[in-house]
């Protein structure tokens, strides 16, 4: 759609990307300038529907403190001091660096790195597998790239909650994803099917809208969801609640598996999780006998030391009650015919010798697997050049300072490291430490082929609609870049010619595309009928091969989180509360959105949730400032006060910083929950290299006044 | 006779997502601290000992008879026969009384303009033929626009209540 309305509006059709991105909206523009976001009733991802953020996007395009053009530091790192620059000079510089650094210190010494994206990722990859490095710094270790791991080792693919399959159970799991979640599809499905009569059941620690919408909820003790899952399957089998078809042709390992779960007995699970053994056999018997059924699960089982077992133990509960590949169960959902994002990538251009030098690779082998690395290694090999040295950093749409366990050591290791550049909309603290910064473009202001990446069975158009400043996509930028670093050949002499390619296979040029608004795969249920599952046994692997060629328990387990009143006693007496960290507001995208007007006053400031019996007992009364304090470091919230959470359980906000406060450090260490967390690999997952953010030991206090 | 409009939000599906404040901001532009409609929250409540979490949006319910305009002195406030009562910000003198005098505490104050301000249905998008621009971004559709006769009857229907996408 790109027409003309009566008001000589024009309102061209796009996908926005203010989040993880896929909801269809219509954007008026009038004289040049976006007046309007208004959403598309005809998305097949969001059905109309928007969120404050895809709204508010007018105000992130023309904020005024938006980057503009390129900048180069003048004076000492982390000064503030900044001098324009040309594009040209910047391509200059980034090219010079890296030629120089892959010279001297090798590829691997240049680290290219995004949060969780801006639909870059396989760009990204493509520059970094060209370039040689084996190092791409993301947050696919502990966000999403777990799920899409373990679930290829474990059935051959990212099961999907199949909405439009009309689900009749919906078991939502450490997400609460009417407010936050943007993989897949959106809210407004599960919206729509709970509207619809489906029944819920929702375990989580906190008392969401979800929770209250619920049929059951489980209030878990944080860290122990694969125990609640054991529980489930301990019911599931010994009431002989499974699909006997499904598990006597397509399940490898149910021998061993079963005696795994005979290991929990329902005791046993309520006293580990907190949850009263009833409870627990409702939820089986609820899940099992309820078809179709789908678990929609979220980031939170993925920032844990059971990270990888935690999925694999869902993914069982869906495969063992016959929900795998089944309408309304989760499905596999088949992709439009384009070029896909591991294509894309060109993984296999990664010489083997580099491959080799993966940063943590040795250590953390599902992930190294999946091109994934965990940062603290990276940070080790800046500040301790070990097991060699990192001498460049080049992020695009990351922002570590604030997003990353341990943001002490993050923000020292940026300081120290040789060189920093980072792609991004404004001066966040990360940027702030960069030796050369460069504007990127929002998603209303460039072309795309979205969410090509995902696994939900669509591709999406994304119009350009303005251009502001001398910002560029991040799409644009590394084509270039990769044309400048003698990778020619396997880039285009223009992003339309890169996006055209990635939709070669369907046949359609961009233009056309556009036209169309979305592509879909024809979607096919239980593929594996004809074909297995795409698994080294061809089977659902409940005894994971892929795992135990790796050194690794083949069968799910539940380890005690590393820092919890079980494994560390000792601390308790200083630290008598379990944190967790990362609930979702709907005003902000993780460390974005902080500086617009619209958003901020949704939530003017952090806050830190408390049971009042828990607040009465520290003295802190609604709306105090709060020191929460870990063994690693402090930061101060708001205390908001409220019965949704166990009053042996205290849940911080992540991500904070101030963008209105003094430059260069924007008050990064006022509310960063990232002080207080922990990067230590022995406290990862041992497989994936998921870093801890969800259960830690913490105590609170009213904050002092300042004298 | 112009029917009487009305627009009603069901509060136990209401997820609390914040969309209708902001499709507001959006649409009518509101300074900071006006918001025109509010999603509120007492927070989770413990209720014969079960905990429930409600969000209520507030915004101006178009009284048959608003108390605003009695209160106003200067007879800034005027009520449409299709019911949506109207503020004129030229003959506002920013003096508060509707303010005060509004029972559910709906009516803002623009501290920029020194005038009061609050919804009124985005009356400019019905005289166009569309509807007021929270309902349809809604992410719980849980706000209904109609005639209040449309809105009586048709309440207990799912297929009004969620439209052909919904189905």
């Amino acid at each position: 759609m790109d027409s003309i309305q009566p008001t000589n509006e024009r309102v061209v059709r796009s996908t926005c990307r203010i989040c993880h991105g896929g909801c269809g909206v219509l954007v008026h523009v009038k004289d040049g300038r976006v007046i309007r976001i208004e959403g598309d009733p005809e998305s097949p991802i969001s059905r109309g529907t928007l969120c404050p953020k895809g709204i508010a996007s007018i105000q992130l395009v023309y904020h005024p403190d938006r980057l503009l053009y390129p900048l180069k530091r003048e004076g000492a790192k982390g000064e503030g001091k900044w001098e324009r620059i040309s594009w040209d000079e910047a391509y200059d510089i980034l090219t010079s660096k890296m030629n120089e650094y892959k010279q001297k210190y090798g590829a691997e010494s240049i680290v290219l790195g995004y949060g969780t994206g801006r639909d870059n990722e396989a760009f990204i990859y493509r520059f970094a597998n060209l370039l040689g490095s084996p190092n791409v710094l993301t947050a696919g270790h502990m966000c999403y790239g777990p799920r899409v791991s373990t679930s290829i080792i474990t059935c051959g693919n990212l099961p999907v909650c199949d909405y439009e399959g009309n689900p009749k159970c919906i078991m939502v799991w450490g997400n609460n994803a009417i407010i936050s979640n943007s993989d897949e599809y959106k809210g407004v499905y599960l919206s729509d099917a709970l509207a619809k009569g489906a029944k819920l059941i929702v375990v989580d620690p906190r008392f969401t809208k979800l929770a209250d919408r619920s049929d059951l909820w489980l209030q878990l003790r944080p860290g122990t969801d694969v125990v609640i899952a054991l529980g489930m399957l301990h019911v599931i089998i010994e009431e002989e609640l499974y699909d006997k078809e499904f598990v006597k042709n397509w399940v490898y390992g149910w021998k061993e598996f079963v005696e795994r779960v005979r290991e929990y007995p329902l005791k046993r699970v309520s006293e580990i999780t907190w949850i009263p053994e009833e409870k627990i056999q409702e939820a089986a018997r609820l899940f099992a006998k309820t078809k179709p059924a789908c678990i929609q699960w979220g980031v939170a089982i993925e920032q844990s030391i059971n990270c990888v077992d935690n999925n694999r133990i869902l993914i069982a509960l869906a495969a063992i009650t016959g929900n795998l590949d089944a309408p309304g169960g989760m499905v596999f959902y088949v992709p439009p015919s384009t070029m896909n994002a591991g294509q894309f990538g060109l993984h296999r251009m990664l010489p083997p010798e580099q491959r080799k030098k993966r940063l943590g690779g040795d250590v953390f082998k599902l992930a190294d697997a999946f091109a994934i690395i965990n940062p603290k290694f990276v940070w080790d090999a800046i500040l301790h050049e070990k097991p060699y040295p990192v001498k460049m950093v080049f992020l695009i749409s990351s922002n570590p300072v604030i997003t990353r366990a341990n943001a002490s050591m993050v923000y020292e290791a940026l300081k120290k490291v040789d060189f920093l550049a980072v792609s991004d909309f404004f001066l966040t603290p990360t940027a702030e430490l960069a030796d050369l910064v460069m504007p990127a473009a929002t998603w209303l202001e460039m072309d795309y082929v979205a969410e090509f990446w995902k696994r939900h069975g669509y591709v999406l158009a994304r119009q350009k609609v303005i251009q502001i400043g001398e910002c560029k996509s991040d799409h644009e930028m590394l084509n270039e870049l990769g044309n400048r670093m003698g990778q020619k050949e396997h880039w285009w002499p223009t992003i339309h010619d890169a996006l055209n390619a990635i939709l070669a296979p369907s046949g359609l040029k961009f233009e056309e595309f556009v036209k169309r608004g979305f592509l879909q795969g024809k979607m096919e249920y239980r593929k594996y009928e004809k074909k297995g599952f795409s698994t080294p046994t061809g089977k659902v692997e409940l005894y994971s091969t892929r795992m135990k060629e790796w050194g690794y328990d083949p069968l799910p387990q539940f380890r005690e989180p590393p820092e919890s009143p079980l494994s560390r006693p000792d601390l308790l007496k200083d630290y008598p509360y379990i944190l967790i960290t990362g609930m979702r507001p709907t005003a902000f995208f993780h460390s974005e959105h902080r500086q617009i007007p619209w958003l901020r006053e949704l939530l003017p400031e952090p806050f830190v949730e408390i049971h009042p019996e828990t607040a009465e007992k520290e003295g802190i009364k609604e709306g105090d400032w709060v020191a929460i304090e870990s063994p690693r470091g402090k930061c101060f919230q708001r205390a908001k006060l409220t019965l949704g959470i166990d009053p042996r359980v205290i849940g911080a906000q992540h991500a904070w910083w101030f963008p209105e406060k003094d430059s260069p450090e924007h008050g990064w260490k006022d509310s960063n929950i990232n002080l207080l967390t922990d990067n230590d690999p022995a406290t990862c997952d041992p497989a994936m290299g998921a870093t801890n953010l969800r259960v830690l030991l913490c105590r609170i206090s009213p904050k002092k006044r300042e004298a | 006779m112009i029917k009487k409009l009305a627009m009603i939000i069901d509060n136990d599906v209401c997820w609390g997502c914040d969309t209708c404040e902001l499709a507001c901001k959006q649409e009518n532009n509101p300074p900071e601290g006006s918001r025109w409609i509010r999603v509120r929250t007492k927070g989770v409540q413990k209720i014969n000992g079960k905990l429930k979490l409600t969000y209520s949006p507030a915004h101006c319910l178009q009284c048959s008879k608003p108390p605003c305009k009695e209160a106003c002195a200067v007879n800034a406030i005027s009520q449409r026969p299709d019911g949506i009562v109207l503020i004129d910000s030229e003959a506002c003198i920013g003096c508060k009384d509707c303010i005060e005098a509004c029972p559910f505490g709906v009516m803002q104050f623009n501290s920029e303009k020194g005038v009061a301000e609050k919804c009124h249905l985005c009356y400019h998008r019905i005289d166009r033929g569309e509807r007021p621009a929270c309902v349809d971004k809604c992410i719980g559709r849980c706000i209904y626009f109609g005639t209040i006769e449309e809105l009586v009857a048709n309440l207990g229907d799912k297929r009004w209540k969620f439209g052909s996408e919904g189905q």
